[in-house]
């Protein structure tokens, strides 16, 4: 009993102690760049011409956050995120290409159909502060916007990834995490984005515009 | 206080060491241990042929646990090495050429859903394009299912040292299910539970006597598979490490 005591002391002096070091020299933080190479995914490519415009908030987001008695975190997804979206797009529609605004120019509504735009809505994570949770992970829910050429809303709806990974070094487990949670957020876009209701329909009207203007053109 | 007093508290207290050293020294003799149970079940004859492949991938969809990225490798690695080795794919490539199918929200939890995934456009080409015939899903976890004891450890003037005893005992438990993309259907699965009680006597020095419960059940599964792909029927339970 007495030993068993002890050992718990043992414990709660090593706590004790890295909380005094972190809150002492106020510098236990965690910075970093989401990186990974995301794979080509393997879908049907729909018949149409997008634009894709990731505004500047999407394109640098940095989620911030102070962990009361643990450390601060500072996690830059900007870059993967328009890196994995960018690959995710091209493999899912006929030809895409960046836009900058909505409405879209008279020279850019000639090539495409619709303009898509992602929103990062949430991201969380949790490290584990124990030695018994063996996980760290991370949840996030992107909000998909999808527009005609003239800035009118066609669809939106949300496409979320959860994500953990052993944990092992912070930084490298964190990361981890977010990249399977990218993944699999990449995952429900690419394979649900034409089951969405409006999206199906769009993609119908637009299925017989292009039959009617080849059967005009036969006419002619 | 008085000298009875004194006398049975150090009475009591020497008869605590001798408990504790008895316990040590019981337990520097008796070690680590790791007990095993293993239950290997195929329902077919099926075999991996010439330039065929198997691929390892773990099962990710459950909320408590997954299935440890080290033991998927450990696995994966044992079956490719040796004069008996197997042609295995990587899972990492696996898991990216057929992305986004087998992310784990979308991977086929069913031969059934299998058969449905093979049939979208290019996936059954690019599945046969990696040579894979047989896939091993691979279930469980190792986890701490027991702890005590404790150590205590001083330093003076004259030196440091430690008394004590601590252990803990780990229960790695997988199950893996083989399915063969040529015949759409499960060849069987094989059961796995190793318990491992690792123990950490101290008497000046700690000496760790571990246990590794999950190494041995990446023998024991690997064994089991290896014959599971190449024998049709015969088939010999794993070694019992008790």
């Amino acid at each position: 009993m007495r030993l068993m005591e002890s050992g718990t002391t043992i414990r709660h002096v090593r706590c004790l102690l890295i909380a005094s070091a972190c809150a002492a020299l106020s510098a236990c933080s965690t910075s970093l760049v989401v990186n990974a190479d995301f794979p080509v995914p393997l879908v049907d490519k729909l018949p149409v011409r997008v634009g894709v415009l990731f505004d500047e908030t999407f394109a640098t987001y940095l989620h911030e956050e102070k962990i009361p008695q643990q450390a601060s975190y500072s996690i830059q997804l900007g870059e993967a995120n328009v890196s994995m979206l960018n690959q995710l797009f091209s493999s899912m529609f006929a030809a895409t290409e960046p836009v900058g605004a909505l409405p879209l120019g008279a020279g850019e509504q000639q090539r495409l159909d619709a303009v898509i735009m992602p929103e990062l809505e949430r991201f969380e994570f949790d490290v584990p502060i124990q030695r018994t949770d063996q996980f760290v992970e991370v949840w996030m829910q992107y909000q998909l916007r999808l527009y005609d050429t003239d800035g009118e809303l066609i669809a939106e709806w949300p496409a979320t990834g959860y994500g953990k990974a052993e944990h092992g070094s912070r930084g490298v487990a964190l990361n981890r995490a977010a990249v399977v949670a990218m993944r699999e957020a990449g995952a429900e876009i690419s394979t649900e984005f034409s089951a969405q209701p409006a999206v199906e329909y769009w993609l119908e009207e637009k299925q017989n515009e292009s039959a009617l203007s080849s059967g005009a053109g036969r006419g002619n | 206080m008085s000298r009875h007093c004194l006398l049975g508290r150090a009475a009591a207290t020497s008869a605590r060491t001798h408990a504790l050293v008895a316990a040590i020294t019981v337990s520097v003799l008796t070690g680590c241990s790791v007990s095993s149970r293993m239950e290997p079940y195929k329902r077919t004859d099926a075999v991996i042929g010439e330039g065929e492949q198997v691929v390892v991938l773990a099962r990710k969809h459950h909320a408590s646990h997954e299935t440890e990225a080290a033991f998927v490798d450990c696995v994966s690695d044992a079956l490719a090495q040796g004069s008996g080795g197997l042609e295995v794919h990587d899972t990492v490539a696996f898991e990216d050429q057929l992305y986004p199918w087998f992310e784990p929200s979308r991977a086929p939890l069913s031969t059934d859903e299998l058969s449905q995934l093979l049939e979208k456009p290019d996936v059954f080409e690019r599945v046969e394009g990696t040579g894979v015939r047989f896939l091993v899903w691979l279930d469980g976890s190792t986890d701490r299912v027991a702890s005590g004891g404790g150590i205590t450890c001083a330093a003076g003037v004259g030196g440091a040292g430690c008394m004590g005893l601590a252990w803990w005992e780990d229960d790695a438990r997988y199950d893996a299910t083989v399915w063969d993309i040529h015949e759409l259907s499960s060849t069987g699965t094989i059961y796995a539970d190793f318990r491992g009680r690792s123990t950490l006597p101290a008497i000046v020095i700690p000496i760790p006597l571990i246990a590794r419960p999950r190494a041995a059940a990446c023998r024991g599964m690997t064994e089991q598979l290896r014959q599971f792909l190449t024998s049709p029927t015969s088939y010999v339970p794993g070694p019992d490490l008790q």
